[in-house]
């Protein structure tokens, strides 16, 4: 019987479930889809080891946080379902249903729409699951050998086990509201004139100005300081301040909207009093006020999506973009000499285990095999050079000869943002002979500079934050203090472009290329090695990588005197970088998408089902509206222009402060390389927009044909 | 009443059928009747008569299956659906059993409504707002919400905002049916004045006798058919509230034999 009437009243009240069903059902198939990425990865044959498991436990982790969301908001839903049917649930009670029969009527329908959602959630899920493999091998740049039908048991398992906790806790809630509610206000609802509650216009035009100076206040404060990458106390106050300015001021702005609405139209009293617009004001400023802490939540959740979004695929696009150049050969291999492991006192008296040397280590001359065999890279490789870069630090100083603060000095500029606590002092420039940067050069097939007697060339592959003062040493002509020298700079177009050193990323965070002969004088010890292996034409880049697998690395060279002189780190080949590129780029792609996916959809729905219920509520306005001779269209212009204000405003401001955010954000990666918002990015924010405007279109479709049946229907007298 | 002038309401031989293939029920038959410029008329009988499905068709909120509505002579049944929404903006005033305002907007708003609807510029709306608000004597209250107001406040707000774009006709259905007796009393009074000062048409419907009563003419309506017609005349408002009893006794008296 109770399941009958259930059963029925799911059919009756199809339309106000529908955007419970649609909202769950989108959250099962995210699920269920994205929850099955540790399978795709394996199936789309992407090679890096652990990825799989790792994505998987970042999903899964992620997985729980968005169930959580999911939980409230179908919290929320039903409370939206429960006001519209209070009047049918006191009607239950004065038949004489117990509490208890009435509560498990809602929870049977409850489990039915869950039920429901379970369902077709999953079919669709798993249907979208084995498109999604071609979309993930895209992402990883790989390819799909052969296609075949996929279940993921551990995904099924995680979707239904959030989906369980997500009815669990909305039955909760129902129960509470079924216990509390009072026969009388159930049965009365609907009827009395609802109170408004109203605040005072000047006070809230007030508050609006607060909130919006507070939020002004934090951008130009976030704007000035930047991020506290660097991690000290005052720099985290400062950001906490930041932070709770902006969403105090949020709040406040959301409170104040309504009356500064009203104060601003009242104004254009010619605008005010025409057509509906004083209805749509008065609605809108209604509404605004029972739900503007609400909004100004969305706002927020909508601001961490774009945000974390936006950002976290912008940095992946600026490593990304900066792949091909931080490849300069097909195969290189650092070395890190053992020069600054070495004190003074034991360079003079000859003890320790480690010793510093002038000359370079010739790597590829000595290279040998896991057995100790000589090993001739000359097999494979088609052209090879060695750059070493010397010590920043002379022998007997412990303070480099060129710093970073030399050149923020001589220039006049501060540290980059975010930076502001390193020590600049610390932070020496190693230096190039001019004839092997020309080696290096021309191995790149690049022109070869000329220094002349006194000349000077600083290359880096940082961002231009970082760069940018490198720049302005050599465009204003700055002149630099080496030994007793004193060296200018030369024009090169090397100087704004990013020169790596090796297979890595960046490999170079400033060099000074000098003469020879500077060197020379200054007696420096070699500090760096960086072996360059290009292919020869005619070999692959499998079988190069795979004669280089042979090549003896990770272990200390030991000198004559059998101390350590350098260390030979593992090799890193094109193709190295190219795979570990794609697959922090898929992964950071992946959790973005599907975070900001839920994120915005759970914010869509939120407001979507606010708007459905306004406007059932203003059902008997509207045919009011209607019997005093308002044309159907105007009315719906109406709906529309509340609907509108409602879903873009929280964008708008959303919008502005991920604006703001990103904007530090760029800096932040810039000290990495070039940036670029486009791209992954602007497919994500395609998805959003396609997701949110899809909830805006159809809330107003679903608004067009309540308030159609609204006007249809003459109350019964 | 001058002959000569055209009634502002005519109704000619109205039927309305509900319902189709052989649950048809007959609400209204061969209804006719006509009201003057500046009359005051009610319309009565018992809970199902068709008493509200009559004002209904006249103020073309429902359709009509056979017969002619005529407003100043216009026919307004064949009217498609824009230019019928027009009508009712132009040539109707609509009070309700319940007040119908609109919960978010003020009294002024409220009755400043249709006139903002038919984009009548807004100096204008505000001067006939504070002038209808006078003659009701709400002017003191036009800056509060609906649910500040009295019930009886509440109705006459909706009476002026029935009266302020100057309508042909003003309909009302039991306006007093949610007010107590001083409130209905108060309203009646109003309307009445109205009508005697302004020369407003009102055509109410209602099941009260008492608020029958104030008007000039009351057409009596049972099972779709019109059954008779009652003029006050030059009596007292206390003698045509004996008369009209009488009718409404002989009605129920003879609903009653038919059991």
């Amino acid at each position: 019987m109770l399941c009958k009437l259930a059963w029925g009243n799911v059919r009756r009240a199809g339309r106000d479930y529908l955007v419970y069903l649609l909202t769950l059902t989108l959250a099962v198939i995210m699920f269920y889809a994205f929850n099955t990425i540790s399978v795709q990865i394996d199936y789309a044959g992407i090679g890096n080891e652990g990825l799989g498991s790792l994505l998987g436990t970042l999903i899964g982790g992620v997985t729980v946080f968005l169930a959580l969301v999911m939980g409230f908001l179908m919290v929320y839903a039903n409370n939206f379902i429960m006001k519209r049917r209070k009047k049918e649930f006191g009607l239950y009670l004065v038949l004489g249903m117990g509490r208890g029969q009435v509560a498990r009527i809602m929870a049977l329908e409850t489990l039915i729409v869950s039920g429901a959602a379970l369902v077709l959630g999953l079919v669709l899920g798993v249907g979208f699951s084995q498109l999604m493999v071609f979309f993930t091998a895209a992402l990883f740049k790989t390819q799909i050998a052969d296609f075949h039908f996929f279940f993921s048991m551990t995904a099924f398992a995680m979707t239904v086990t959030c989906l369980v906790a997500t009815f669990l806790v909305t039955l909760v809630f129902n129960l509470r509201a079924v216990a509390r509610a009072k026969i009388v206000d159930l049965m009365g609802a609907g009827r009395a004139n609802e109170a408004i509650r109203t605040r005072n216009p000047w006070i809230a035009a007030a508050v609006f100005f607060v909130g919006a100076v507070l939020v002004g206040v934090s951008y130009a404060r976030l704007l000035a300081d930047g991020l506290p990458i660097s991690g000290s106390s005052e720099a985290g106050g400062a950001f906490l301040i930041t932070t709770v300015m902006v969403v105090v001021g949020t709040i406040l702005l959301f409170f104040g909207l309504s009356g500064f609405l009203l104060r601003v139209l009242a104004f254009a009293r010619s605008l005010y009093w025409r057509g509906l617009n004083m209805f749509t004001l008065r609605q809108l400023a209604a509404k605004v006020n029972t739900v503007s802490f609400s909004m100004a939540v969305i706002t927020m959740v909508l601001f961490l999506a774009i945000t974390s979004v936006t950002g976290g695929m912008s940095i992946v696009d600026a490593m990304n973009s900066g792949v091909e150049q931080s490849t300069p050969a097909d195969f290189s291999l650092t070395a890190m000499y053992a020069g600054n492991r070495v004190s003074d006192e034991e360079a003079r008296s000859g003890e320790g285990d480690w010793a510093r040397v002038r000359v370079p280590y010739d790597i590829a001359a000595n290279a040998v095999d896991e057995s100790g065999a000589p090993l001739d890279l000359n097999e494979v490789a088609g052209s090879t050079v060695q750059l070493n870069s010397f010590a920043a630090v002379s022998e007997g100083s412990d303070t480099p000869i060129v710093s970073y603060s030399t050149l923020l000095a001589a220039t006049g500029l501060s540290m980059p943002p975010g930076m502001e606590q390193a020590n600049p002092v610390t932070m020496g420039l190693p230096f190039i002979r001019e004839s092997e940067f020309n080696a290096y050069l021309a191995f790149r097939g690049l022109d070869p500079i000329d220094l002349g007697e006194d000349g000077y060339l600083i290359i880096s592959d940082m961002g231009e934050s970082v760069a940018r003062v490198y720049h302005e040493m050599m465009s204003r002509d700055l002149p630099l203090t080496v030994g007793s020298r004193e060296l200018s700079p030369v024009t090169s177009d090397l100087a704004n472009e990013g020169v790596p050193l090796a297979n890595a990323q960046p490999s170079n965070a400033g060099s000074l290329v000098v003469p020879d002969r500077v060197i020379d004088e200054l007696g420096l010890p070699v500090d760096t090695s960086y072996l360059l292996v290009n292919y020869a034409p005619g070999v692959s880049s499998e079988e190069g990588d795979a004669f280089m697998e042979q090549l003896e690395t990770d272990r200390w060279i030991d000198g004559e005197d059998g101390k350590h002189i350098v260390s030979l780190m593992v090799g890193t080949t094109k193709a190295d970088v190219y795979e570990s590129m794609n697959s922090m780029n898929g992964m950071v792609s992946y959790l973005a998408i599907y975070i900001g996916f839920v994120l915005v959809v759970a914010c869509a729905a939120i407001l979507a089902i606010q708007q459905l219920s306004g406007v059932s509520d203003a059902g008997a306005s509207c045919r009011v509206l209607s019997e005093l001779g308002t044309p159907r269209r105007q009315i719906m212009r109406s709906v529309l222009a509340q609907q509108a204000i409602f879903f873009m405003f929280p964008l708008a401001v959303g919008l502005a402060h991920s604006f703001v955010a990103l904007r530090v954000v760029i800096d932040i990666v810039q000290l990495f390389g070039g940036v670029s918002i486009a791209g992954m990015a602007g497919f994500a924010v395609l998805i959003f927009v396609v997701a949110y405007g899809g909830y805006f279109l159809a809330t107003y479709l679903m608004s067009k044909s309540i308030v159609r049946d609204a006007i249809r229907v003459r109350h019964a007298v | 009443m001058p002959v000569a002038e055209r009634p502002v309401l005519e109704v000619q031989h109205i039927e309305k059928v509900f319902g189709a293939r052989g649950n048809v029920t007959r609400a209204l038959s061969d209804v006719s009747f006509s009201i003057g410029r500046g009359e005051f008329v009610a319309i009565m009988g018992p809970s199902g008569s068709g008493k509200s499905t009559l004002l209904n068709c006249v103020s073309t909120i429902d359709n009509v299956t056979s017969g002619k509505v005529l407003v100043n002579g216009a026919d307004v049944t064949s009217l498609k659906s824009e230019k019928l929404t027009r009508f009712r903006r132009e040539q109707l005033g609509f009070i309700f059993q319940d007040s119908n305002l609109l919960d978010t907007l003020t009294a002024r708003e409220n009755i400043a409504l249709p006139l903002t609807i038919a984009r009548t510029p807004a100096r204008e709306v505000l001067a006939r707002v504070d002038a209808v608000a006078a003659r009701l004597s709400i002017a003191e209250t036009l800056d509060r919400y609906p649910y500040q107001l009295s019930g009886g406040q509440q109705q006459r707000v909706a009476a002026a905002r029935a009266l302020v774009t100057n309508p042909a006709i003003i309909m009302a259905d039991e306006p007093t049916g949610a007010l107590d007796s001083k409130n209905a009393r108060l309203l009646l009074e109003s309307l009445e004045t109205l009508n005697e000062r302004d020369l407003a048409t009102v055509l109410m419907v209602t099941h009260d006798s008492f608020a029958a009563s104030y008007t000039s003419r009351v057409l009596f309506i049972r099972d779709g058919r019109l059954f008779t017609e009652l003029r006050r005349g030059d009596q007292s408002r206390r003698a045509f509230f004996d008369r009209i009893m009488e009718v409404v006794a002989m009605m129920g008296g003879e609903g009653a034999d038919a059991l």
